[in-house]
């Protein structure tokens, strides 16, 4: 078990590193930014020169350097939205919990109504009406995201508020401010970390997603989700242009989920004990 | 007794289509996979080529524009021009029936242009092609006169055209025009089985069409939005001819044991419009330069598996206003910025590119012209648009960027259709404004009776936009088909209707 559980976190971590160096270099390792197009030499098979190891796109551009700069998209959105909803999903699900009464009822009823429409659905509607971008493909994605943790937060903040250590704070007059912030929350961080960072890896496939649907970002700038988008036409002649920002999107996803489980085990008082 | 044995024969036929629905492929049955349902079936309704491959097999016309774009008699035998273009007197066929058993005579042709004209045809787009005509006139039961409200040139051509398809009066009264929209009757060689909204539409052979029956028994068009799934059904035997074919699968196709392309010069041309108000592009040298950026050849290869030709004017070598004589500019990136040098256009000067967001194939050739523009010091950027905000707010309210996507389809092979819309004053596609000379060229050529006449002026028209390089020019695209090998006889016509009657499948 144990043996598992750190075969886990090693395999994660080796992931995560490699494809998040890789990525974070990016800048410095495709100066060009992976747009440099020669349509002479379109659609090079993988493995066959040293020039495109992983061969070319339908524009003649190079497949590897399209991966790597793409994939600061995917960690950017992944990352940004995923602290986003966890700041306003705490903030909401602090004061929700700890005041109770109309509070909770508004905010909560409020988050309802979120978690009532689906999410594809809200990002076609709204970037019909507003236009495509990354940054409200953000927007979006913190919209959807932020009730989980809100609903989480406020779940801890039921049985913490009845705690010992809060009431003895209460007893010595501390604000409210000092009392959430700096009692209940420390208490509650660690589901909080586990979600987030499952979180990021599901944005990351959020955002190839709504890019692979034509609602994400400049078509200029590489993305997972874009270039996958791109190959679909070409699948059956060039199936590379499809498979590597596929296998990037898998990669990344499974190296975080990996890290997220072996967190919360780790975190998890419950787990500890088993 | 006919009456019995056909119904008969109906109930004969949905009985074995509904035993052998699922191979589909019953004998001397086509089945064609096209993107589009048009979705209603009434020819004044419609602008869609989608509705075009299907009824013109359904309808006909006074008229008929042949594989080559010539014209020939369909319902009317002959037609004499009179009175320097305002009257044109039309002899039709006799003895023609519509699929329901009315006699076609020259009642219908007066009910289907009054009902064109009229309010019916005022609800749909058709009717704004045919407002030359002023009245129609029956003289004696095959004989009828269109007198004009002016002279057209090009009125014998849109004769052949979606909304003068010829319709029967008789049905159309006594089931109502929504009954019409969904269950169709012409005089054409194929008569309407049944229809599905969004999957198919079946129907079976006019055994007395005045032509003579066709080869197929039957004929059955289904609709099938993604791309890769039409070929799908191409490839597992499922269809028999696809069209609306993504470039990008051709040598997919052209590899395929069981099937092959065929291809067609077609009407629909794509350019780069220029701003020429307000913007960098203001600069005759600048848009000269950008045109000399443009390897067209290289985006024809790499995007449309060759299958297409570049051009120098907004039309290509079917249109009437083609001139031979006329060179695009050429492909020279350093005359190109020798000329933004001397424009004062500074390396690294940014423009945009707007362009009509979800044609995949336009998606890589825009981001291709982008290398090409970087390749001559230019930043070039991106600008996706919806259809509708691109077509209804962006083009004619004149927010374009420096550069924006023109595309157009002119049915009719006559630059009138595209030069008028997109060079004469007021047009929606004419949002900076060319010239006076201009203005006065496509006037002159509307009013000319002339057609050698015409032709000059339209070609002028061409060359003068050439010099002031309004447009960058890109290519005209053929229509590309897949065909099942067991096809036999399918020529495609240049307009993308698919008239079907010469057709045949081996079994």
């Amino acid at each position: 078990m144990t043996g598992f559980k750190n075969f886990e976190f090693v395999a994660g971590l080796v992931l995560i590193v490699l494809i998040g160096g890789a990525v974070a270099l990016s800048g410095l390792l495709f100066p060009d930014g992976g747009r440099a197009m020669d349509l002479t030499a379109r659609l090079t098979a993988p493995f066959t020169g040293w020039n495109h190891p992983l061969g070319t796109d339908p524009l003649g551009r190079d497949i590897l350097a399209r991966v790597v700069v793409g994939g600061r998209v995917s960690f950017f959105v992944g990352i940004v939205s995923a602290l986003g909803a966890v700041v306003i999903g705490t903030v909401v699900g602090l004061l929700a919990g700890y005041y109770r009464g109309p509070w909770d009822m508004f905010l909560m009823r409020f988050a309802d109504i979120q978690l009532a429409l689906p999410f594809i659905l809200l990002a076609m509607t709204v970037i019909a009406i507003i236009g495509p971008g990354l940054d409200r493909i953000i927007v979006l994605m913190i919209v959807a995201q932020w009730v989980q943790y809100a609903r989480l937060i406020r779940g801890s903040v039921f049985s913490l508020r009845q705690a010992e250590f809060v009431q003895a704070a209460q007893s010595y007059g501390l604000p409210d401010r000092k009392i959430l912030f700096g009692h209940i929350l420390p208490n509650a961080m660690g589901p909080l970390v586990i979600l987030a960072t499952l979180n990021v890896a599901n944005n990351i496939l959020l955002e190839s997603s709504l890019t692979f649907l034509g609602l994400g970002i400049d078509p200029l700038v590489p993305s997972w989700g874009g270039m996958l988008a791109d190959g679909r036409n070409y699948i059956q002649t060039a199936p590379w242009v499809t498979i590597f920002p596929g296998l990037a999107i898998m990669l990344t996803v499974l190296g975080l989920n990996l890290l997220g489980d072996w967190l919360r085990d780790r975190l998890d008082p419950l787990g500890a004990t088993k | 007794m006919t009456d019995l044995k056909s119904r008969l024969l109906i109930a004969a036929l949905a009985a074995t289509t509904a035993l052998t629905a699922a191979p589909a492929l019953a004998e001397g049955t086509l089945t064609v996979a096209q993107r589009q349902d048009p979705a209603n079936w009434d020819p004044v309704d419609t602008f869609l080529v989608a509705w075009g491959s299907v009824a013109s097999n359904i309808y006909d016309g006074l008229v008929r524009r042949d594989e080559n774009l010539d014209l020939q008699p369909g319902l009317a035998e002959s037609w004499e021009v009179l009175d320097e273009g305002m009257r044109i007197r039309f002899q039709l066929r006799e003895g023609v029936q519509f699929h329901n058993g009315e006699p076609f005579n020259a009642e219908a042709v007066k009910y289907t242009f009054d009902r064109l004209l009229g309010e019916v045809g005022g609800a749909g787009p058709q009717q704004s092609n045919y407002t030359t005509i002023d009245r129609v006139e029956v003289v004696d039961a095959t004989t009828v006169d269109f007198h004009m409200a002016q002279p057209d040139p090009v009125i014998l051509t849109k004769l052949s055209g979606y909304g003068a398809m010829i319709v029967p009066p008789q049905y159309i009264e006594e089931n109502g025009q929504e009954h019409f929209d969904m269950n169709p009757v012409g005089t054409g060689p194929f008569k309407f089985v049944s229809y599905e909204q969004g999957a198919r539409i079946e129907l079976k052979a006019n055994a007395d069409y005045f032509e003579g029956a066709p080869e197929l028994d039957g004929l059955v068009f289904r609709f099938i939005r993604e791309d890769a799934t039409r070929l799908a059904e191409l490839q597992s035997g499922g269809v028999d001819l696809v069209s609306d074919v993504a470039f990008s699968a051709v040598p997919t196709i052209e590899a395929a044991d069981n099937a092959g392309i065929v291809a067609v010069a077609g009407p629909s041309i794509y350019s780069l419009a220029l701003r020429t108000k307000d913007a960098v592009t203001e600069d005759v040298r600048v848009r000269r330069a950008l045109n000399m950026a443009i390897d067209k050849q290289a985006l024809i290869d790499a995007f449309l598996a060759g299958r297409g030709s570049p051009i120098a004017s907004l039309q290509g070598e079917l249109s009437f206003g083609h001139d031979p004589e006329l060179e695009g500019y050429p492909f020279d990136p350093q005359q190109a910025m020798a000329l933004l040098e001397e424009a004062g256009v500074a390396p690294g000067t940014e423009m945009t590119i707007d362009y009509r967001a979800g044609n995949s194939t336009f998606n890589e050739v825009a981001q291709a012209l982008t290398g090409f523009f970087a390749a001559v010091g230019l930043n070039v950027g991106l600008n996706p648009i919806e259809d509708g905000v691109f077509l209804n707010e962006i083009v004619p309210q004149g927010r374009t960027n420096e550069m924006y996507q023109f595309s157009w389809g002119g049915w009719t092979f006559d630059f009138d259709n595209t030069a008028y819309l997109t060079y004469h004053e007021g047009e929606k596609w004419n949002p900076y404004g060319t010239s006076d000379e201009m203005n006065a060229l496509l006037d002159e050529q509307r009013q000319s009776p002339d057609q050698k006449l015409r032709e000059e002026i339209l070609q002028k028209v061409a060359q003068l936009a050439h010099e002031e390089a309004y447009h960058i020019p890109l290519y005209n695209e053929e229509t590309v088909y897949a065909v099942a090998d067991r096809v036999e006889g399918f020529v495609p016509a240049p307009d993308k209707r698919l008239r079907l009657t010469d057709v045949s499948v081996a079994e």
